[in-house]
């Protein structure tokens, strides 16, 4: 274990060192907040490990004890740019030391959150970004965030750990390499600016309750899938800063002394990968598999019409991987960066992908966001690493809207246990679902007290009264009927199955670092990288949603399918 | 069932009642939230017996289609099925069938309807109803009724209480001999439309069972009828209704008609209202309801209601990331939905208390200062408490609404 930090801020300890700058290795991130007491314990996360998606501020299905009680949920991501829908945006209106957490409901004991002006997964056609604007989407039309504008929103709302503004272009790919050279220029001011120093007159205004906030930034590497400018970029961090940039930022020499970790988002490298391959193909076809608004749109504008594109959205389309083409790239931008700070990949698509990342990148964090998404169609996740000997191939997790759960009485994963059963062969998975307990306190209204009553008072106990897992028919059931808290039960088992992975990988690489090549090369072959689970899943999922909108009020559901990553809200 | 009055109000006709079923106590008069396919709305049970929730409902209707009453039979019972270990209650299904099918039609033997599946003719008997719902395994089950919207006229309403009567003899005949009395307890149905003498016909018939069912439903009601003729007949029915016995009124569950139904001696009531009102982002509070989609609250950091002791409330949950949220994410549902069961539930738990203190009256009259005091008094329910002894207006200058009452926020999108 490495010893307390004194420092505010994020600390990452590599356990082993690791022996070659890429390939696999076990961490540890420890954030300490200013003020730091020991009510307030430091927030460790074990690396490999993982972050949890959200959406406009919330984890998709989950009220906020639930996202409580989910141990897997530690570090949180939050997009900022559905906030932009209000001027100044509602979060900033917040006060305290931690006002991010406290508007969106997270326990500064328990929750790492980060946050970056764009959802990470949403790879829709963009209009472009400017010398000096990104462009977000927000549910009321595109807006223009600047940087400056950001910094101010990151010292209002004091996220933990912020991602730095990059110009990540999502016009239509390929890049030029002019395009290129411009968005790592624009990425390297933008990660600047946020470093800068606050003014006395700012100081006064964003920190005024908490004088020593400074925010934790990293840095989105930039370049896209050009081997020249990912390595420009990356070395630009590394150049001595002179002149006017200098003075900016007094306390660092280069720009990658104040980065604390590099963050890689696949989505507009996959989207990019793909219109390279399309147009290699077939140069008269354009790029068809990627998702796109109606219409393409006028740069100038800065609302699009919203329905229209999102209409057209949509987010289930799986993008072809390009993983093998994707390595190079990553290991390019960090083949001179400092290997002591954390790498974090987001929107992986399947585990597949995680272990090939830590196997030759050598990826500390991941998000969960594929795994949070299975959950919204009606799958419960089902696999472990190292994979089970001798079975053959084998499916992630379980289309529950298929007809063959209807009596199964058996808890949501095979592989895991309630806390309740017996099978003690089988580790336990503590989720809500598989390992739900009987409330320890409960509210009383008047004259509802035992002493009316005549029930028996609650025992004060520290453990937990488990009662049985819910069952897959159950779960079958609830998707079936359209019932909402299918997916709040299907999203905590999710992110703890995926977190049980991410165990058993720390645990494999600590004991048996030796194997991990071969378990690697097993779990690839076991399980079915190409989930055609999902794939039937969604299926299955569109169809009961079509029925039942039939009887609804079409306009309602119109609405809803605008705003929601996850299932709609149930109107009826 | 064992139940058992603890209080009486000295002046109106509300009481605090204690009963005992197979999983537990409910304490009287109590709301129960809607669990229709076996989940209260993208809760758990553990959180919704974390609220103080003692007593929620499914349809049978409903759970007969899906999951199957095989899926039930090998889960053991509905409780098991869910995870809900407290008192449940199933209604018989008939209300369904006759609102949710086009093509029901009723004969003595039962009620004729296509089947979903199929669409073969099918047909639910009073017998059958009584043992789908013992399959379900309800602690309070329902008789089968004929039902007839409460706006029906002529000799039809008189046929269909006639014929409720008839029924509620088989429902008995099958609960008597299922076996299942010690664990599971029917009520009767109180039919007779808004007619006084059909609905006395009824009581008289019904009250002579007496020792065949545990409760008594006052059905035929909540179906667009005359506020002021609601609780009339709510008054008829309890007034006659035996003392020893639980009165659930069917479909209820705004505020102002659960507080004028508990002073008119009614202990259950039930109604989807404040759970789908809060998918449509309204939130209840003792001062009137709230609409968070209105964009007057996106800045607002308080919670929905600051002493309000739910998870939603307690956790600070401003209304600003929930209107930020609503109709967007189901956790801003959900968060609205802990709330609304919160609310529903306190305002029968302070009636309890305020029973036990001897001090109804004043309750119904801060509570009516409170909910409708910017807005005016509903006519009917000044008229209701009159007939049972208290004045609302008693030292206050509040405005009377004629009619059903003030329109709040939620009328138009979410009316039950
Ligand atoms: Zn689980
Ligand atoms: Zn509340």
């Amino acid at each position: 274990m490495s010893s307390l930090p004194v420092t505010s801020g994020l600390h990452f300890s590599l356990l082993t060192p690791p022996s070659a700058r890429f390939g696999p290795r076990l961490g540890t991130v420890v954030f300490k907040r200013p003020g730091c007491t020991t009510d307030q314990p430091f927030v460790t996360i074990p690396t490999p490990g993982l972050l949890t998606a959200t959406s406009r501020g919330v984890v998709p299905h989950l009220s906020r004890d639930h996202h409580r009680k989910t141990q897997a949920i530690k570090w949180v991501h939050i997009p900022f740019e559905t906030f932009l829908e209000h001027n100044p945006p509602v979060p900033t209106l917040q006060t305290g030391k931690t006002p991010l957490h406290t508007f969106l409901g997270f326990n500064p004991g328990q929750h790492l959150l980060s946050m970056s002006a764009r959802d990470l997964y949403d790879g829709r056609e963009m209009p472009p970004n400017g010398k000096d604007h990104v462009s977000v989407y927000s549910l009321r039309g595109v807006r223009k965030l600047s940087p400056a504008q950001w910094r101010s929103y990151v010292y209002s709302v004091k996220p933990d750990i912020v991602m730095a503004l990059s110009d990540t272009p999502f016009t239509d790919p390929p890049y030029s390499q002019k395009r290129l050279t411009k968005s790592i220029e624009r990425s390297f001011a933008w990660l600047l600016n946020v470093l800068c120093s606050l003014s006395e007159p700012e100081k006064s205004t964003l920190l005024k309750e908490e004088p020593h906030y400074k925010p934790t930034v990293l840095v989105h590497m930039s370049g896209m899938t050009s081997i020249p400018a990912r390595r420009a970029f990356a070395d630009s961090l590394l150049e001595p800063l002179f002149g006017p940039e200098a003075e900016q930022v007094k306390h660092i020499k280069y720009l990658d002394e104040g980065v604390s970790g590099y963050s890689f988002d696949l989505v507009p490298l996959r989207l990019s990968l793909d219109a390279a391959e399309k147009k290699s193909i077939d140069a008269m076809s354009p790029p068809s598999s990627l998702p796109s608004p109606a219409e393409t749109p006028d740069p100038t504008t800065t609302a699009l019409d919203v329905e229209a594109s999102l209409s057209q959205l949509n987010l289930d389309s799986t993008i072809p991987p390009h993983i093998e083409q994707i390595l190079p790239l990553l290991k390019t931008s960090l083949e001179r960066l400092p290997t002591t700070k954390p790498r974090i990949v987001n929107s992986t698509q399947t585990p597949h992908e995680t272990l090939r990342l830590i196997s030759s990148v050598g990826i500390d964090l991941f998000d969960a966001h594929w795994a949070q998404r299975a959950s919204d169609i009606g799958v419960s996740l089902d696999f472990v690493f190292p994979a089970p000997q001798g079975e053959g191939r084998k499916d992630l997790g379980h289309n529950l809207y298929h007809d063959k759960y209807t009596y199964d009485f058996s808890p949501l994963a095979s592989s895991f246990r309630g806390a309740i059963d017996t099978e003690f062969t089988k580790p336990i998975c503590q989720c809500l679902a598989c390992s739900p307990s009987v409330p320890p306190t409960r509210l009383y209204h008047g004259v509802d007290e035992e002493s009316y009553s005549g029930e028996p008072v609650m025992p004060l106990s520290s453990t937990p009264r488990y009662k049985p897992s819910f069952t897959r028919a159950y779960l079958h059931h609830l998707l079936h009927t359209h019932e909402m808290s299918a997916h709040s039960l299907l999203v905590m088992h999710n992110i703890s199955i995926l977190d049980a992975f991410f165990s058993s990988i720390r645990k494999l690489l600590s004991e048996k670092p030796e194997s991990w090549d071969a378990e690697v090369k097993r779990f690839i072959e076991a399980y079915d990288e190409d989930m055609v689970v999902l794939d039937e899943a969604r299926v299955s999922w569109k169809e009961v949603e079509l029925a039942r909108g039939k009887g609804r009020l079409a306009r309602e559901k119109a609405k809803q399918d605008e705003g929601t990553l996850g299932t709609a809200v149930e109107l009826e | 069932m064992q139940f058992e009055v603890i209080a009486k109000c000295h002046t109106t006709k509300a009481r605090v009642s204690r009963m005992t079923l197979a999983h537990g106590v409910t304490m009287l008069p109590t709301f129960m939230p809607v669990a229709t396919q076996a989940a209260i709305k993208g809760l758990t049970p553990e959180q919704v017996e974390s609220l103080g929730v003692t007593l929620i409902l499914n349809n049978t209707y409903h759970l007969n289609l899906r999951p199957g009453l095989k899926v039930l039979n090998e889960a053991g019972g509905a409780h098991k099925f869910q995870g809900w270990h407290r008192n449940l209650l199933t209604d018989s299904g008939g209300f369904q069938l006759v609102s949710l099918s086009k093509f029901t039609t009723i004969t003595e033997e039962g009620a004729l309807f296509a089947s979903p599946f199929t669409g073969e003719p099918t047909m639910l008997t009073p017998e059958e109803s009584i043992s789908i719902q013992h399959t379900i395994g309800a602690d309070i089950i329902m008789q089968l009724d004929d039902v007839v919207s409460s706006l029906t006229t002529g000799p039809r309403v008189g046929e269909a209480m006639e014929r409720s009567v008839r029924w509620l003899d088989r429902c008995i005949t099958q609960h008597e001999r299922s076996g299942k009395k010690d664990t599971q307890n029917l009520f009767a149905i109180v039919q007779g439309g808004l007619d006084p003498e059909l609905r006395d016909r009824c009581l008289e018939e019904m009250i002579k069972r007496r020792d065949g069912v545990a409760g008594y439903a006052i059905g035929g009601l909540s179906g667009g009828e005359e506020k002021d003729t609601f609780w009339r007949v709510i008054k008829q029915c309890t007034d006659k209704l035996p003392e020893e016995r639980p009165r659930y009124s069917m479909g209820i569950g705004f505020a102002e008609d659960l507080v004028v139904c508990v002073a008119l001696g009614v202990d259950m009531a039930d109604c989807v209202f404040p759970t789908r009102t809060a998918r449509f982002g309204v939130a209840l509070t003792h001062k009137g309801p709230l609409n968070l989609k209105l964009s007057k609250h996106s800045k607002d950091l308080r919670p929905i209601d600051e002493s309000c002791p739910c998870p939603t409330c307690t956790d600070g949950t401003s209304r600003a990331i929930l209107h930020h949220n609503v109709t967007h994410e189901t956790a801003a549902a959900h968060a609205i939905t802990l709330h609304n069961i919160v609310f529903q539930a306190q305002v029968m738990g302070r009636g309890r208390a305020a029973i036990v203190e001897g001090a109804f009256p004043d309750y119904l009259r801060t509570f009516f200062a409170n909910y409708f005091g910017d807005v005016g008094y509903p006519e009917w329910c000044v008229n209701a408490l009159r007939s049972v002894g208290v004045d609302l207006l008693e030292n206050t200058d509040a405005k009377i609404i004629p009619g059903s009452g003030a329109k709040w926020e939620y009328s138009n999108a979410a009316g039950n």
